[in-house]
């Protein structure tokens, strides 16, 4: 009998932990909510429509590996619901444990001087893995300027400026003061959401933001 | 939770109670931890990036899974198995039980320093709850050395 209940008991614990573990690992860790932002600035880069009431806002790392698993998410949303909403990407680079990213920053806003920060964007994304530890990662995005068709002299020396360095600072900037401290780090007009967990989740939040402004 | 402190003050002549403990709540904790990662693993939620805990360089690098088995995983059914394997001892009062036990800590200690290692110099990031279970791991690793200090004690004494 003693035997039954102490087996039963140890059963049940491990259930229960078990149980407990998987709940947890349910919920997004970044619940942590901050004063609003500034939904957009002159100097943002956005996509989708302009006049849009819904601005969804991402601080993002391009070396952070969520931030890459949440772009496809974020390119299937605009493609689908860009006519409604307009997209802002800020820099959040987390130098501390990134050592590229903030060279990464620095080389898309480069990009982005040209006329092709969604497109070095995209590129930084879906080759993450390529550069993320590389130290030589310089000559991997002056590669990419090349294959985007950009003038590279003009590229490096951008990606050096100090014009550039202060714009991703500022973003930077900006995030801390409202409490930002992960990446991907979502505003909802200027308001602070917890991670959607799918892109259902993602769409249907950005749906329901539509339909409660108009 | 009864039954078990009367099983532990019935036995444990040779071994002391606190060893007992330890293995029970450390391999417990490890059980948690790692089903915590498991689950993040299955769930694919992806943990934030944050200088706090690193985790999602860890968890998303080609080193977290083998043949596409998280190792957190593996890493469950280890606390797991020494978990389950103190509670049959605490049953059965076989003290080799827990000889056996002693046995297979270096199996996890030698597997977290690995990990401690990639993190370190491959990685280079560091997990909180990857250093949890380093932690747990090496602290089981100390009680198996000193069960296996106790064995020899007391095959010493049978001897003579």
């Amino acid at each position: 009998m003693k035997r039954i209940v102490l087996w039963s008991l140890v059963a049940l614990v491990i259930a229960g932990g078990i149980f407990g573990m998987v709940k947890l690992g349910a919920k997004n860790p970044a619940d942590r909510t901050g004063p609003p932002i500034d939904s957009t600035s002159l100097s943002d880069w956005s996509k989708g429509n302009k006049e849009a009431k819904i601005v969804l806002a991402e601080y993002s790392d391009f070396q952070c590996p969520a931030c890459g698993a949440y772009y496809p998410l974020l390119k299937q949303l605009n493609q689908e619901l860009g006519g409604e909403m307009q997209f802002v990407y800020r820099h959040f680079p987390l130098r501390q444990i990134h050592a590229n990213a903030e060279l990464a920053a620095r080389a898309a806003e480069a990009a982005g001087r040209q006329g092709k920060f969604w497109e070095y964007h995209d590129l930084l994304f879906e080759n993450q893995r390529e550069w993320s530890e590389e130290s030589g990662a310089k000559n991997i995005f002056v590669r990419y300027a090349q294959s985007l068709d950009l003038d590279t002299g003009r590229f490096t020396n951008d990606m050096d400026s100090q014009e550039i360095k202060e714009k991703v600072d500022k973003d930077y900037a900006s995030g801390v003061k409202s409490a930002v401290d992960a990446t991907p780090t979502f505003f909802l007009n200027g308001k602070r959401i917890q991670n959607p967990r799918s892109y259902e989740e993602f769409r249907s939040v950005i749906e329901e933001a539509v339909k409660n402004s108009s | 939770m009864k039954s078990l402190e009367a099983l532990l003050k019935k036995q444990l002549k040779t071994v002391p109670r606190w060893l007992v403990w330890g293995f029970i709540a450390l391999s417990f904790i490890g059980f948690l931890d790692a089903t915590y990662l498991t689950a993040k693993h299955y769930l694919g939620i992806p943990i934030n990036c944050s200088f706090f805990t690193g985790c999602e360089e860890v968890t998303s690098s080609q080193y977290a899974t083998i043949l596409d088995i998280p190792v957190s995983l593996a890493g469950a059914g280890y606390y797991l198995l020494i978990f389950v394997l103190v509670i049959a001892y605490l049953d059965t009062k076989k003290e080799r039980i827990l000889y056996f036990i002693s046995r297979l800590t270096p199996l996890g200690f030698i597997a977290s320093l690995w990990f401690l290692y990639l993190q370190l110099f491959v990685i280079k990031a560091i997990c909180l709850y990857c250093m949890i279970s380093f932690t747990t791991s090496t602290l089981l690793f100390i009680l198996g050395l000193i069960l296996l200090q106790l064995e020899g004690k007391e095959i010493a004494v049978n001897k003579s």
